[in-house]
């Protein structure tokens, strides 16, 4: 710690944990790095914005985020932390959907997605590591996590976190949504991504890194080969790149990979019980030194927008020539990004370069990563468990990764990221500030002396001096800087200063340099220029958001869940239904079936009829003689009435619809007779009978 | 009197609802007087449940009188029937006050009225239910009286609509009957009195403990039937041809609400969480749950009609607050209670949202809304506020039950996985389920995430097309040829009068507050959870 006590804010049970702010050294530069980049762009806004619409929104939506970034840099518990960076993610998507152009709200769809995945996964994280260590407090996660006995879950943990938040810095796999967004949104607002923004994923980087893991050899490889990769990918893109702002864009990601690298060395040099303050600082002052450069760089391309409103390179060649200012700042940016000794950039780069050194030479004094070597680093217990889990093919990589060759090779890349930063950084002030536009040059010429209001060229100097200040006095400015902010990555100073301006040093940069002027030389104006204009070689279908994430996000995973909720919908419902019924049916079916079946069996065999009916009687003798009892009532009935002398005719014989009742009720008589139910029947009449007598029994006892 | 009190809200609104229909048949009702005893007994009504609620209510109950022998119908206010009571007559004044400006335009209006009013007091009556026996009569009531709401266009469409309606829930409620049959006969007391911890006699149940997991089940799924739960969910995306004011109100919060409450009623207060923890058929009920959501967070996603977007992300939000049940601790019902809550503000204003935009013009589709954003802002402010929440985005109130949800999963998970520390403390690592099963609460927060994601999708599609219009082309045809314009398409409409915006002003008030302030209802909800889990 810095040994200096700021203070510490609470609002408890706000939205449902409490709000925890806090101030130390880190948090302290950063909100006036905050506060001064935001000043700084919403000058510059007055006059970039002046030609625009709805510039209300634009402004809301500006204050919104700087509160909110304030918020995430000032937090005191990562789900204090969380808040802030969901509304800072979906504050500032407006900035980037702001011109509604349709590349824009392309643009503005990748930067939602993956802010909301990046927020979601993130809050998984949080839930785990919550469950693991019971505290989100970021001064209490280094005790709770050391306590932490398994491993594994927490690495989990810690892997949805760095999901989350590398998301938001742009760290490789997830790099997608810079080179699209930050072309599209007000140059003031591409600054501000990109030179603060990405730092909010920094921060939870950083905390994750230096707070959970510590000196975890583990973590700190994966932080500094995704750095690597990121580091690198990011200036190659950028090499190719013809737009101003993506070229910019591009290499932000490849900074971001500079300052990924300085935090895995830290967890590196930590592990191998080396103090790693040197990794830190060199982090630390890189962020800050990158929040700088961006600022201006952009806010450069800005000014080159508004006046000509391209930023393709062939369309706005020449169009810095003799603008002072704006040359002078792009200069500063260019030089300081660079890395270039007596701008900031060498300062923080040595110190990155010195971190990798340092751990190839300790690896070398190691015994060249010999087995033994290895066991004895390995002694911790955690690391045991994960190796004992580790398959062969695993331990191979490992052992590979852990041998002094590969963080030479690693050493190398960084140089030679440097140099490419070196190459499109030419290429960009070549094309703007040197050379002459085929047709319009007089045009651009005129422009000279009002293509910025004073306004905007004074703040602009502001962070341009900055850079060059820091440099040419890096022990008076960086070095205080850096004891500042150390305090937040838990690293102690540094025993001894660093001599920057030493020749070892020097070395690395010049060679970067070297690297640099030879791309330029040999490969861009070579390979990247036909007939004297930029191309854009890059194959359209290498993008890694076109070519895999949009397909499985936008089609193929709602698709396929998609289809498997409409095919239950459409069919399984239905079909159950159906096949229910059809079930049922053929039940109903098969029993009737059965009870017919039975009965033909009884009428073959036990019920067989006989050929010779049993009785033979006069078919209709019950109706002959009820009829007849009938006829001779009604006659009697008759003649009792008064008979003949009324007038009235004698009544009708009923033998014959008696007669041809008798043959219905007989019909059907035979018809129950020989049916299923007529057994039921009796079969019941026989239970009734039984219980009768049971029931008799039972009451005479 | 405050015990007989406890009846009142249950039966004055049926007493009131049945008086408007005689009274509507004989002669036409004047609206104004119409408007004016509608309001008016909703409003007391609220107001009697209100007093009922903080303080009054405390602890009494009241027998009406006796079914048969043990099966009487009961009322009492415990701790959880509050939340629902609370709710919902919080809600039905400001949605009655929304269905006067919305249903102006239409006919049969005092109909409409009487039963949406019958409605309020049955779902009041399930709410304030004192035993399983009289929730069930309540929610088959609730069948009968919401039938006709559905049913209220009588357009050929409405007619199959309801006639589904009508099957779904009354199929459902005969499930949920055999569990009653089955509380009842191993309950404890020989009642189906609620109980925080269950009424089953343990030792009895144990030795059919299958049969009971079977039978539960069975009430789940019958139950399920009204929480839209996923085999039996095909009614609601139908029943959104009925006016927005019963898809809102009924559709979103009292129907279904009163379907996952009875489960909630049926697993925490009458199989009791002890018997049911553990078991194959927890495993079932969550799996179950998860499903829905799954597909109702889908299905909305594919959907381009609005408000059946909005009842596919009912059925989606609905199986969270069984997910949240379906974790069998206190974590669980104060997850699923929370959610119960926030839930019916958002969506709720979601749907008001929804049916402003229909009302004032016309559309509903949600391609149809371009540029609306700008025309009608408070509608589309406080839609903003709602999916945010829908989301669970902090600050507002989805976050909080979101989160509980997640933390009781994991706590479940990490107890049912036999890992961590809550294994230790309540060693429930003997009492874990079968293999793999045990990882299933894992599973389910990997659902909640997958579901937020998709409701990102589908919520926020709404509003980018409201907000950033698509651009069509427009070729004018003049003197000097074909002249080519982009244009952005926009429609002239405004926001609808105050009767409609001061409900949706409330409800993203209340969203808002209850995201930044959730501490009192979250020590109460806790409360609750802790004596019934």
């Amino acid at each position: 710690m810095t040994g200096m006590e700021y203070g510490t804010f609470t609002i408890p049970a706000f939205c449902g944990f409490g709000l925890h702010l806090e101030l130390d050294g880190f948090r302290l530069a950063y909100t006036l790095i905050a506060v001064l980049m935001w000043a700084v762009s919403g000058v510059f806004s007055g006059e970039y914005m002046a030609h625009y619409e709805k510039r209300s929104r634009y402004y809301l939506f500006f204050w919104l985020t700087f509160l909110a970034t304030a918020g995430v840099f000032l937090s005191a518990d990562l789900y204090t932390t969380f808040i802030f960076f969901e509304i800072m993610s979906f504050t500032s998507y407006v900035w980037v959907a702001f011109d509604e152009k349709k590349e824009s709200l392309r643009a503005a769809e990748t930067y939602l997605a993956v802010a909301v995945i990046g927020g979601m996964v993130m809050l998984m994280g949080l839930f785990l590591l919550y469950h693991q260590l019971g505290t989100l407090e970021m001064s209490q996660l280094c005790q709770a996590a050391s306590e932490v006995k398994e491993k594994g879950l927490l690495y989990v943990a810690g892997g949805l976190l760095l999901f989350g938040f590398g998301a938001k810095a742009g760290c490789f796999p997830l790099h997608i949504w810079l080179p699209k967004a930050h072309p599209v949104a007000p140059a003031p607002a591409s600054a501000l991504l990109s030179g603060i923004l990405t730092k909010t994923g920094i921060f939870g980087i950083i905390v994750v890194s230096c707070r959970i893991f510590g000196a975890d050899r583990y973590w700190g490889l994966l932080i500094a080969v995704l750095g690597i990769i990121t580091m690198f990918l990011g200036a190659f893109l950028a090499l190719f790149s013809v737009n101003l702002k993506r070229t910019l864009a591009c290499s932000s990601v490849s900074q971001i990979g500079f300052i990924l690298v300085g935090i895995g060395m830290y967890g590196l040099l930590g592990a191998a019980g080396e103090n790693p303050s040197m990794a830190a600082r060199g982090a630390f002052l890189h962020m800050v030194n990158h929040s700088m450069f961006k600022l201006v760089l952009f806010l450069c391309a800005g000014a080159v927008y508004m006046n000509l409103h391209q930023l393709d390179l062939n369309d706005i060649r020449g169009f810095g020539r003799n603008k002072p200012v704006l040359k002078f700042c792009f200069l500063m940016g260019a030089l300081g990004i660079t890395g270039v000794p007596l701008w900031s950039g060498y300062v923080s780069k040595t110190l990155l370069h010195e971190s990798i050194v340092e751990y190839q030479m300790l690896l070398m004094e190691m015994g060249e990563g010999t087995a033994a070597g290895l066991g004895m680093e390995a002694a911790g217990a955690a690391v045991m468990g994960a190796a004992r889990r580790a398959s062969g093919a695993l331990n191979v990589l490992q052992a590979w990764i852990q041998s002094p060759g590969f963080w030479k090779a690693a050493e190398w890349i960084f140089l030679l990221s440097g140099g490419m930063t070196a190459a499109y950084m030419l290429k960009l002030f070549v094309a703007v500030f040197v050379e002459k536009h085929p047709d319009r040059q007089a045009e651009f010429d005129a422009m000279s002396g009002c293509d910025m209001k004073k306004s905007s060229a004074a703040v602009l100097l502001i962070p341009a001096l900055l850079i060059l200040i820091g440099g040419a006095a890096p022990s008076v400015v960086m070095d205080r800087l850096a004891d500042l902010g150390q305090g937040f990555f838990l690293a102690e100073g540094m025993e001894h200063p660093v001599v920057y301006f030493s020749l070892v040093n020097l070395k690395g940069s010049l060679i970067s340099l070297g690297i640099g002027l030879l791309i330029y030389f040999a490969g861009i104006r070579r390979f990247l220029m036909k007939e004297n204009r930029y191309v854009d070689v890059w194959p359209k279908w290498l993008d890694l958001e076109n070519m895999l994430y949009r397909p499985v996000l936008q089609t193929g995973l709602p698709n396929v869940c998609g289809a498997v909720c409409s095919l239950a919908d459409r069919y399984l419902v239905p079909v159950t239904v159906k096949v229910f019924l059809a079930v049922s049916a053929a039940g109903c079916r098969l029993m009737d079936s059965l009870a017919d079946g039975l009965i033909r069996l009884a009428r073959a065999t036990t019920h067989r009829q006989l050929r010779e009916p049993v009785f033979r009687r006069e078919e209709d003798r019950a109706a002959q003689t009820l009829g007849r009892f009938l006829d001779g009532w009604n006659l009697a009935w008759f003649r009792l009435k008064g008979g003949k002398r009324s007038g009235r005719e004698k009544p009708a014989s009923r033998i014959p619809a008696l007669m041809q009742k008798e043959e219905i009720f007989l019909r059907v008589g035979q018809l129950v007779e020989e049916s299923f139910s007529f057994g039921l029947l009796l079969f019941t009449a026989g239970l009734c009978l039984t219980l009768g007598y049971l029931l008799a029994v039972f009451f005479r006892m | 009197m405050s015990r007989m009190l406890l009846c009142v809200p249950a039966l004055l609104p049926i007493i009131g609802g049945v008086a408007i229909l005689f009274a509507g048949q004989r002669n036409a009702v004047a609206e104004r007087k119409l408007e004016f005893w509608v309001e008016g007994l909703t409003v007391l009504n609220s107001l009697i449940l209100g007093w009922l609620i903080f303080g009054a209510g405390e602890g009494d109950s009241l027998v009406l009188f006796h079914l048969f022998g043990n099966l009487k119908v009961m009322f009492r206010l415990d701790g959880m029937g509050r939340v629902f009571a609370g709710l919902i007559g919080f809600l039905w004044p400001l949605a009655v006050l929304y269905s006067f400006e919305y249903m102006k335009e239409e006919e049969r209006k005092s109909t409409f009225f009487a039963y949406y009013l019958m409605t309020y007091g049955v779902t009041a009556g399930i709410a304030m239910a004192g035993n399983l026996i009289t929730m069930y009569l309540f929610y088959e009531l609730l069948t009968l009286v919401t039938f006709p709401l559905v049913l209220y266009p009588m357009t050929r469409e409405a007619r199959q609509a309801s006639r589904k309606y009508l099957y779904y829930s009354i199929g459902g409620a005969a499930f949920a009957f055999i569990g009653l049959v089955f509380v009842l006969s191993f309950s404890a007391t020989g009642t189906t009195e609620f109980m925080p911890g269950g009424v089953l006699d343990l030792q009895a149940a144990e030795a059919g403990k299958n049969t009971l997991y079977l039978v539960f089940l069975l009430a789940f799924f019958g139950f399920g039937v009204k929480a839209a739960l996923f085999p039996c969910h095909g009614w609601l995306p139908r029943a959104t041809v009925a006016p927005t004011p019963v898809t809102a109100l009924l559709h979103a919060v009292a129907v279904v609400k009163s379907g996952a409450f009875a489960v909630l009623r049926l697993t925490y207060y009458s199989f009791g969480t002890e018997f049911l923890r553990g078991s194959w058929a927890q495993w079932v009920m969550m799996g179950a749950a998860m499903v829905s959501i799954v597909y109702g967070s889908t299905m909305a996603v594919r959907e381009a009609h609005w408000k059946r977007r909005l009842a596919y992300s009912t059925i989606s939000n609905l199986s969270y607050i069984l997910l949240g049940a379906s974790m069998m601790s206190p974590l669980g019902l104060v997850a699923a209670l929370s959610h119960m809550v926030f839930h019916g503000f958002m969506k709720i204003g979601s749907f008001f949202c929804a049916g402003a935009v229909m009302h004032q013009t016309g559309k509903q589709y949600i391609y149809e809304l371009d540029g609306l954003g700008k025309r009608m802002p408070v509608t589309f402010g406080c839609l903003t506020i709602a999916s945010l929440s829908l989301i669970g985005i902090p600050m507002f109130a989805g976050f909080i039950s979101k989160w509980n949800i997640a933390r009781a999963g994991f706590t479940c998970g990490m107890e049912a996985a036999g890992l961590g520390m809550g294994a230790a403390v309540s060693g429930m690592t003997a009492a874990a389920g079968p293999g793999i099963w045990r990882f299933l609460p894992f599973g389910a927060v990997a659902v909640l995430l997958y579901s937020a994601l998709m409701t990102a999708v589908y919520m926020l599609t709404v509003l980018v097309r409201a907000y950033f219009p698509k651009l069509i082309r427009e070729i004018n045809e003049n003197g000097n040829g074909k002249e080519e314009k982009m244009k952005k398409a926009e429609t002239a409409a405004c926001d609808p009068n105050w009767m409609m915006l001061v409900p949706l002003l409330i409800f993203s008030v209340i969203i808002i507050g209850f995201g930044v302030h959730s501490q009192p209802l979250m020590a109460f909800l806790t409360e609750i959870g802790g004596a019934a889990g």
